[in-house]
C-alpha cells in the first residue's frame, strides 16, 4: 500500500510538484468551509438552547408571581 | 401514504428522527471524509498534463456537482409550501439557500485557482463560470428576499417561487460545457466525461469524496433545520418540554 504513495520525501508532498500554492490553497478552504458549516449550526443551537431555556424559567417564575399576587388581590377585587 | 405525508411535514416527527441519524450520518462522513482526503492527496498519481493539480479536482468537482442539487431542492421544498403549506419544507428551504451559496462559492474558489494555472487565467467569461456565477448571485438573491420581507409567509412564498424560476439556470449550468464548447479550446473544458475513461486509482477516491462531501450538505442541513425547528417552534409544548428538560 505504501509503495503507492506518490511522493518519495515529506518535502516533495509539501511541494506538490511545484503546484504547493494552488493544491494548498484549495484543501485549506475546504477545510474552512467544512468547519464553518459544522461548527456555526452547533454554536447556533447551544446559543438557542440556553436563550429559550432563559425564556423559560423567566416565564415560570412570571407565572409564580402573578398567580401570588391574584392570589392576594383576590379578597380586594374580582379581575 | 397521506400519514406518511402528514407526519414527514411535522418538525417534531423530523426532529426526532434527524436526532437518531446524526451520529451515524456524521461518522460515515468523518471516516469517508479522511479516507478520501489521504487517497486524493497521497495516492492519486499526477496527471500526465496537469501533475499534481489535479488532486484539486477531488475538492472541486464535489462541491462543483451538488452545489447543482441546491435550486432543485428548494424548488420542490418550494412547491410542497405552496400547495401543502408544509411548515418544514419551508424550513428547509430557508436553511438550504445559505448552504448552497457557501458550495457554490468553493466551487467557483477552488475552480478559478486551479485554473490560475493549468488555464492561465483565474477567470474567464465562458458559459459554465458566468452560470455558476449567476447562481451564487440567485443564492444571495434568495437569502436577502427572504430578510427583506417582514411576513414570514409571504417571505416563503416569494423564495418559493424563486426557486422555481432558478431552476431554470441549473440547466444552463448543466448543459453549457456541451452548449459553448465548439466555441472553446478543447482545454477549456474541464468535463471529465469527454475524456478517454479514467482508470479506478482516479475515480474511486473522486466517488468517495462525492458521497463524503454528499453526507456532509446532509449533516449541515439537517443541524441547521434543527436549529430553524427548535426557533419556529419554541412555543409548542414538545420544545418547552425539550428545552426543560436539557
Amino acid at each position: 500500500m505504501f509503495e503507492s504513495i506518490q511522493f518519495s520525501s515529506f518535502g516533495d508532498f509539501v511541494e506538490m510538484g511545484g503546484y504547493a500554492f494552488n493544491v494548498w490553497s484549495v484543501y485549506a478552504l475546504f477545510l474552512l468551509f467544512f468547519f464553518i458549516n459544522l461548527y456555526f449550526p452547533i454554536l447556533k443551537r447551544k446559543q438557542i438552547m440556553r436563550e429559550q431555556k432563559r425564556r423559560l424559567l423567566v416565564n415560570r417564575e412570571k407565572v409564580s408571581i402573578d398567580s401570588k399576587l391574584s392570589n392576594n388581590e383576590m379578597d380586594k377585587n374580582d379581575s | 401514504m397521506w400519514l406518511w405525508f402528514s407526519k414527514l411535514g411535522s418538525p417534531k416527527w423530523f426532529y426526532e428522527l434527524s436526532g437518531k441519524w446524526l451520529p451515524w450520518l456524521a461518522a460515515g462522513m468523518s471516516l469517508l471524509l479522511i479516507v478520501g482526503i489521504i487517497w486524493a492527496l497521497l495516492f492519486v498519481p499526477p496527471d500526465y498534463q496537469q501533475g499534481d493539480t489535479i488532486r484539486i479536482m477531488y475538492v472541486h468537482v464535489p462541491f462543483a456537482s451538488i452545489s447543482l442539487a441546491f435550486f432543485p431542492l428548494m424548488a420542490v421544498a418550494g412547491t410542497i409550501t405552496l400547495v401543502w403549506r408544509m411548515k418544514l419544507a419551508d424550513m428547509v428551504a430557508k436553511t438550504a439557500a445559505p448552504l448552497g451559496a457557501w458550495f457554490t462559492a468553493l466551487a467557483l474558489a477552488s475552480g478559478s485557482i486551479w485554473g490560475s494555472d493549468i488555464w492561465g487565467t483565474w477567470w474567464i467569461w465562458d458559459g459554465r463560470l458566468t452560470s455558476m456565477l449567476l447562481q451564487f448571485f440567485l443564492l444571495v438573491g434568495v437569502i436577502s428576499l427572504r430578510s427583506a420581507l417582514e411576513d414570514a409567509d409571504a417571505a416563503a412564498k416569494a423564495c418559493a417561487l424563486l426557486s422555481i424560476v432558478g431552476c431554470i439556470n441549473v440547466f444552463v449550468i448543466k448543459y453549457s460545457v456541451d452548449w459553448w464548447n465548439t466555441l472553446h479550446q478543447p482545454s477549456g473544458s474541464f468535463s471529465l466525461s469527454d475524456e478517454a475513461p479514467n482508470p479506478p486509482e482516479v475515480w474511486v477516491p473522486l466517488v468517495i469524496m462525492i458521497v463524503a462531501v454528499y453526507l456532509f450538505f446532509v449533516v449541515s442541513l439537517i443541524l441547521s433545520t434543527r436549529n430553524e425547528i427548535l426557533e419556529r417552534e419554541r412555543r409548542s409544548q414538545w420544545v418547552q418540554e425539550l428545552i426543560g428538560a436539557n
